[in-house]
């Protein structure tokens, strides 16, 4: 009797998950669209004067040309510009115009055979404009179980009210793991509107390349579930296809030696209205954990055992960037050519910024997907960023937070701000056991310095964590929504909204999520307490690069383009440092032996 | 010479008996076993799904609160906890594998619970694919295991519907893989990536290689079913199930790894034993058949002989 009652709640379980899982089912069909719309959408970068823009076709039929055209509308006519073969494996029409002139706004059009026409704006380079607006997005379920369904007219309004200047999608764009193409047609047709005219960057993360957590380790080839074990699951070709559709139209990358599976990399900057974007992809050279560090948990990247010791997963051997991107960024922290503010941007933050995962799983004391691992390799990133005061964009959490990150001591380094998802598919809170320390008055306990679970210093600031038990507005009580970046080169302010779906984000009565908006400085990322001032150096001209080097060590502390003609600099007490400046490069060392003073 | 014949037979026959029995036994403990192992030391592959929503819906018609499901932090959640259980159960048939008589029925029932458990994980991997057919008749040496195991305790070893039960777990063991190896579903990315680390070929290599060995999954499909082709169908299943098995930890552990990745990839391949076991079954069954039928007709050429001089 009871194996019959045991058999028969096992078999109405099944019925219910088959029932409930097909009931959640997206229909990812290719639509036939008429030979007049094959164009499905466009994307596009102008960086020192060039622009590159890649066009989504839908297929094309076996008769139909592979040849693709770029206009634009000069004195009211429209003129070629561009002509570029159709990559048949994703249908992509990659363009580069060098010479691009970016002081002017130009209206363009892709044209395909004689019926398909998509037009759009390649927006002026903002250089005039004190404020510069980034639209963060990451995690872009279409699932209708965690409100994937829901039009995403409401995001498209809003990027319109604000005006936004560039757009990021930090990662996720798509998450079906075997038909990249057919999900991001569905991205263009649902994000095209906005993103034809402007910038827009996006970076492919493990969903995106079919595979639920990416460990990049250069190119290699996963074998494993889940794919601890570093690389990639899916064939490269396929990864290759994925970052040929989301990255092409970047600026071309600062290194371009190709990895494993003769995958590329993307890894660049991109300067725009004054703000020196690095756009880092986190996950390319990462190694995997699974058996490089000791079982701590039921899966090889999770660690549920609160008494590990985390000196003992930061092994030797293990990667977060590769000395390819720290190589990059330690020249561009120091290269501040039409510079005022430099942000980075890459698929997650770098520190374990989530306590609970999962809709309904338990306490994850660390998660290796995050960049909080390998924590010797984390600091040399922060390090790296912190030397040009870069703040930090990500997403990938499914998590809003902010953190200020610490290496030697807490609050000495960059700021990150993680958007929420577009549509959340795995919930995750940020709900440390114990209170945090050195909080702001009034704040959460969960806010003020922390140690994550790799033992990471960092300071939180706010966490828009879902409702423990969501119900209800299936997007806002997971705390779905994005977030605005307003970087303020005049006043070299950084201000962080962080705004949930469906609201009118211009009108008086709409609310953020708690804890945001929050404005730091531009000198906050990278300013230890311990650190002390030095005399106000006066220049003869404005905005001048400075540079301080030690004196000791002969390393950089750190590049800036300072906010006036005049700059009071902070450093280590109790160490020398040589003072280099010039007006586009610091080039002309003004002294050799300047000290810092409480 | 009859009864020193028949004594022969009777003896060939109990150890063929055996053998064919410990076929099954070894498969059916190495697929538990594994199984064991991944529910117990790691996170089973069917995981996820218990995390839905859809899940903690059901169990909240129960009475499970979200903290009962979840776990505290502090402690396990009630899907934590079923997992452990399910892998002792797994570690329970296991043993029975062994253990299990023709007259034990407990053990039997036990047993026969195990291919509703295997159900299961290939519902819960089936769902996971997005439904693809193929994960879940894949699964069926896995699933037909237990119950192939208590067929041949109970009604017997060599009984039709032992050994049609048998062929039915190779037909869909061979023709799942092929369905996907041939690329009528979505070719898993882990095949391709299998061949490529194993062999080195390029992926255009490794697709073709696939598509040849999807071909000759659907030749071993129909070849078990034809008489003068199924025992080499089954030989090669066998070759093949071991390849297929052994694949996971060749193309996963490495020195450099910790326990050289053993930890992670050898009860991916323990819980595949019955692919390669279930054949092997075949393999020997119609191998004694053939040998006893030769046996048998040389045993009536002599009694045919033997007939008349006693009569003289």
């Amino acid at each position: 009797m009871r194996n019959r009652i045991f058999a028969s709640l096992i078999i109405l379980l099944i019925a219910n998950t088959v029932v409930g899982q097909n009931r959640r089912r997206v229909d990812l069909s290719i639509p036939e669209v008429d030979r007049k719309d094959v164009i499905c959408f466009a994307l596009y970068t102008v960086h020192d004067q060039t622009l590159k823009l890649t066009a989504q076709l839908y297929p094309l039929k076996n008769d139909e040309v592979r040849l693709a055209r770029l206009e634009i509308k000069k004195e009211g006519n429209w003129v070629e510009v561009a002509q570029t073969e159709v990559i048949e494996q994703g249908w992509t029409a990659p363009f580069r115009v060098a010479k691009w002139d970016d002081a002017n706004t130009w209206q363009y059009r892709v044209r395909h055979g004689e019926q398909a026409v998509y037009e759009g704006t390649i927006r002026r380079n903002p250089t005039d404009k004190d404020e510069i607006v980034v639209a963060g997005f990451t995690g872009n379920s279409i699932m209708p179980a965690h409100g994937g369904d829901i039009s995403r007219q409401d995001i498209l309004d809003n990027i319109q009210r604000i005006n936004a200047d560039i757009l990021f999608f930090a990662g996720d764009q798509v998450y079906d793991h075997k038909r990249h193409y057919a999900a991001w047609l569905k991205f263009g047709r649902d994000f095209g509107d906005i993103i034809k005219d402007r910038p827009t960057i996006c970076l492919p993360d493990d969903h995106d390349v079919g595979q639920p957590n990416l460990w990049g380790e250069s190119g290699k080839i996963s074998t494993l579930r889940g794919a601890a074990d570093g690389g990639y699951a899916q064939p490269g070709l396929y990864v290759q296809e994925v970052e040929r559709a989301q990255t092409s139209h970047l600026p071309d990358p600062a290194d371009p030696h190709k990895i494993g599976q003769d995958i590329s990399v993307y890894f660049t900057n991109l300067n725009w209205g004054n703000i020196d974007f690095a756009i880092l992809e986190d996950r390319k050279f990462k190694t995997g954990p699974a058996g490089r560090v000791p079982k701590q948990g039921p899966r090889p990247d999770h660690i549920r055992n609160p008494e590990y010791d985390p000196v003992s997963v930061d092994v030797e051997g293990a990667i977060l960037l590769g000395k390819r991107q720290l190589a990059f960024l330690k020249s561009w922290t120091q290269d501040w050519q039409n510079a005022k503010m430099k942000v980075a941007l890459s698929q997650t933050i770098f520190c374990g910024g989530a306590h609970i995962h999962g809709s309904a799983s338990g306490r994850l004391h660390a998660d290796m997907d995050s960049n909080g691992w390998p924590q010797s390799g984390r600091n040399r990133a922060i390090d790296a960023l912190r030397k040009g005061f870069a703040f930090h964009l990500a997403g990938d959490q499914h998590l809003a937070t902010i953190f200020h990150h610490g290496v030697n001591e807490h609050r000495d380094a960059i700021w990150s701000f993680c958007v929420p998802s577009i549509a959340n598919l795995y919930l995750r809170w940020w709900a440390p056991l114990e209170a945090g320390a050195n909080r702001e008055d009034n704040m959460p306990e969960y806010t003020g310095d922390h140690l994550d679970g790799f033992g990471n210093k960092v300071t939180n600031y706010a966490a828009a964590n879902p409702e423990k038990k969501p119900a209800g507005n299936i997007l806002n009580t997971r705390s779905a929504g994005f977030g605005i970046v307003r970087l303020n080169t005049k006043t070299r302010e950084i201000t962080m909204e962080c705004w949930p779906r469906n609201v009118d984000i211009t009108s008086d009565d709409a609310q953020q999520y708690p804890g945001w908006p929050r404005t730091i400085s531009q000198l906050d990322n990278y300013h230890p307490r311990s650190w002390g001032k030095m005399k106000e150096f006066q220049f003869d001209y404005a905005h001048p690069v400075v540079q301080l080097v030690d004196n000791e060590t002969d390393e950089v502390l750190y590049t800036i383009r300072a906010q006036n003609s005049f700059f009071t600099p902070h450093a280590p007490l109790n160490r020398e440092f040589t003072i280099k400046v010039g007006k586009d490069s610091p080039d002309r060392v003004i002294t050799t032996s300047a000290k810092a003073k409480k | 010479m009859t009864i020193q014949s028949d004594q022969a037979k009777a003896e060939a026959s109990n150890w063929q008996t055996q053998v064919l029995e410990y076929c099954l036994r070894i498969g059916n403990f190495f697929c538990f076993a594994g199984w064991a192992w991944g529910h117990l030391y790691w996170e089973p592959s069917y995981a996820s799904i218990l995390w839905s929503e859809a899940s903690f819906e059901w169990f909240q018609q129960f009475g499970y609160s979200w903290e009962e499901f979840t776990g505290t932090g502090a402690n396990d959640g009630l899907i934590q906890e079923c997992i452990q259980w399910i892998g002792w159960i797994c570690v329970a048939n296991a043993v029975l594998s062994f253990t299990a008589r023709r007259n034990s029925w407990i053990q039997l029932c036990l047993l026969t619970s195990g291919s509703l458990f295997m159900l299961a994980v290939a519902v819960a991997k089936y769902i996971r694919s997005g439904f693809e057919l193929p994960m879940l008749i894949e699964h069926g040496g896995q699933i037909l295991s237990p119950i192939l195991l208590v067929m041949a305790l109970s009604i017997g070893v060599r009984n039709r519907i032992t050994t049609l039960t048998a062929i039915i777990a190779v037909m869909m063991t061979f023709g799942g893989h092929g369905l996907y190896a041939v690329g009528l579903w979505p070719t898993p990315a882990t095949f391709v990536g299998m061949t490529r680390v194993v062999i080195g070929w390029d992926y255009d290599a490794s697709k073709l290689f696939l598509l040849v060995a999807g071909v000759l999954d659907f030749i071993v499909c129909f070849g078990v079913l034809i008489p003068f082709l199924r025992r080499s169908s089954a030989l090669y299943a066998m070759i093949w199930g071991i390849v297929t098995a052994a694949a996971r930890p060749v193309a996963g552990m490495s020195w450099e790894l910790n326990y050289w990745g053993a930890d992670q990839f050898l009860h991916e391949s323990a819980y595949r034993a019955p692919h390669f076991f279930i054949p092997l079954f075949l393999y020997l069954y119609w191998t004694y058949t053939k040998v006893q039928h030769s046996f048998g007709s040389l045993t009536l050429e002599t009694k045919d002989m033997t007939l008349p001089s006693t009569t003289k």
